[in-house]
């Protein structure tokens, strides 16, 4: 067989050899990283919204030091977790799993991956998030629970949509750091698209063609959810103009008030 | 003074921030379908009265009984806040929903009636503040008055029994103040109980049955609008009078 001489031959070669490998891998970050967001995310509002659970003096004791308690077990998690690389993290959470019988060799090693990406990833969604709570102002807070509503309910309704609006350009980040930064999952063999890399690199060690065409990827991906996400905060932001229904004299009157009408005021 | 059946009593409050009392021992009751006007300088403790009348602010000590009942220990917090509600001076509508929403969405969520009533109580109140047109504009899109009006049909689609008014035309540009004034006058006229600090001389003299006169965290003087305004028995009350009507 004869062998390509130049870089763009070796590129079409391993891709015509090892495209499915290519594909493979890309799917598998992009599982891994999605859901690892998207539970990150949501470990990242539980925590958000537990540390801050209002006490008073009405409350018994022992719910007060329980919430003391948790929110030095929250502070630790979030300290560990984002002090330490998630390389490092993935080691110690899967050998230590593995020694302490909670996984074996038969468990998928997607799902370990997805766990330590997500918990990662917790950690410092906890701190956007916070983030973003506090740059709702704390006004409306105070005017939900006026009209009666409880911590749960004020957040859900008011302050978290808000807040998500708010830091949807953080959490765009972070999805695209999960897309990068689960190529170090590698080291404990998720089939992740470096590790694809590094096997359709081996055979003939073109690794340079063959981690050329793995940045390509990355690129793509990254570049594609970035606009995505873009759309998504478009969505949020919702229509600018609204229409003023009825009038004094028609009450069928209906006139709308268009984008930016109101914005120099 | 009109003072049938007290709905709401305040008995001793304090409340301490740190080392500062802002309130130190308040007692008085608020009977059914009063409108009572609190006045006095800033940092007299207005508006941290009718923060802590509302849980916003934690009282330091005393009891506030709704009905007899304690507030804080004998009410069920949230039914509480349905039945005493509160308008703020800076409007605090829900940012991310519409006028009909910001009105829906207490009813809904505490008061647990279903869109279609609560929808129609939101708009009939909407329209008694002449916002009906604009139930579908988001906050953004309204100007402090219109923002007013809606926080306080927002407040009124709860069924409240008291409405708190904590300087609701404070920040309001002055071409504004107006139209929030005339609503909380109709209101008034329908028999709403009423607690209301306010600035507004000329409203608190025409409109409230009685104006409490606040002053370093103390009720200085506590009468009947014609008695405060011709002829305060204190010295800081004509002091304070002085210096506000003069303006």
């Amino acid at each position: 067989m004869q062998l390509p001489t130049e870089f763009f031959g070796w590129v079409v070669f391993i891709l015509q050899k090892y495209g499915s490998l290519f594909l493979q891998g890309t799917g598998m970050t992009l599982l891994i990283s999605l859901t690892g967001t998207v539970i990150g995310f949501l470990i990242g509002l539980l925590v958000a919204i537990l540390r801050t659970v209002p006490t008073t003096r009405r409350t018994p004791l022992a719910a007060r030091g329980l919430k003391q308690a948790l929110n030095v077990l929250l502070s630790v998690y979030i300290e560990v977790f984002r002090g330490t690389p998630m390389i490092v993290q993935a080691m110690v959470i899967y050998y230590g799993a593995m020694m302490a019988k909670l996984i074996d060799r038969h468990t998928p090693i997607p799902v370990v991956a997805i766990f330590i990406v997500s918990i990662n990833t917790g950690a410092y969604m906890a701190e956007i998030i916070r983030g973003g709570i506090i740059s709702v102002d704390k006004g409306q807070k105070e005017a939900a629970h006026a009209i009666g509503m409880t911590h749960w309910q004020s957040m859900i309704n008011v302050v978290l949509p808000q807040a998500v609006r708010n830091i949807m350009p953080s959490i765009g980040n972070e999805f695209v750091v999960n897309i990068k930064d689960s190529s170090v999952l590698n080291v404990i063999a998720v089939s992740e698209l470096f590790f694809m890399s590094k096997s359709a690199a081996g055979t003939y060690a073109r690794y340079f063609e063959a981690f050329a065409i793995t940045a390509v990827i990355y690129l793509i991906l990254t570049f594609t959810v970035t606009r995505i996400l873009r759309l998504i905060e478009r969505k949020m932001d919702g229509s600018k103009s609204y229409t003023i229904l009825g009038s004094q004299t028609d009450s069928q009157s209906a006139i709308t008030i268009p984008a930016d009408s109101k914005e120099e005021g | 003074m009109p003072n049938p059946s007290p709905v709401l009593e305040v008995s001793h409050l304090r409340k301490r921030f740190g080392n500062h009392e802002v309130l130190s021992d308040i007692t008085f009751t608020v009977g059914e379908g009063d409108v009572t006007c609190i006045i006095g300088a800033s940092g007299s403790g207005k508006s941290t009265l009718l923060r802590c009348i509302n849980f916003l602010e934690e009282p330091t000590d005393g009891a506030i009984l709704f009905h007899g009942r304690d507030a804080e220990r004998e009410w069920n917090r949230a039914q509480y806040h349905a039945k005493v509600g509160m308008v703020f001076q800076s409007f605090n509508l829900f940012n991310n929903m519409t006028a009909l929403e910001n009105c829906n969405s207490g009813q809904m969520r505490v008061l647990r009636r279903d869109r279609k009533t609560a929808t129609e109580r939101s708009l009939l109140y909407l329209n008694k503040v002449g916002m009906g047109p604009y139930r579908n504009a988001r906050p953004a899109q309204l100007s402090g008055g219109q923002k007013q009006r809606v926080a306080i049909a927002r407040a009124l689609a709860m069924d409240p029994e008291v409405l708190l008014f904590d300087e609701p035309t404070s920040a309001l540009d002055p071409e504004m103040v107006g139209e929030v004034l005339e609503v909380m006058r109709s209101l008034a006229q329908g028999g709403l109980t009423m607690l209301i600090v306010t600035h507004e001389m000329s409203f608190a003299r025409d409109v409230c049955h009685r104006v409490i006169f606040m002053d370093q965290g103390l009720i200085a003087e506590d009468g009947v609008p014609e008695e405060i305004f011709t002829s305060p028995r204190q010295a800081r009350t004509r002091e304070f009078l002085s210096r506000v009507l003069q303006r």
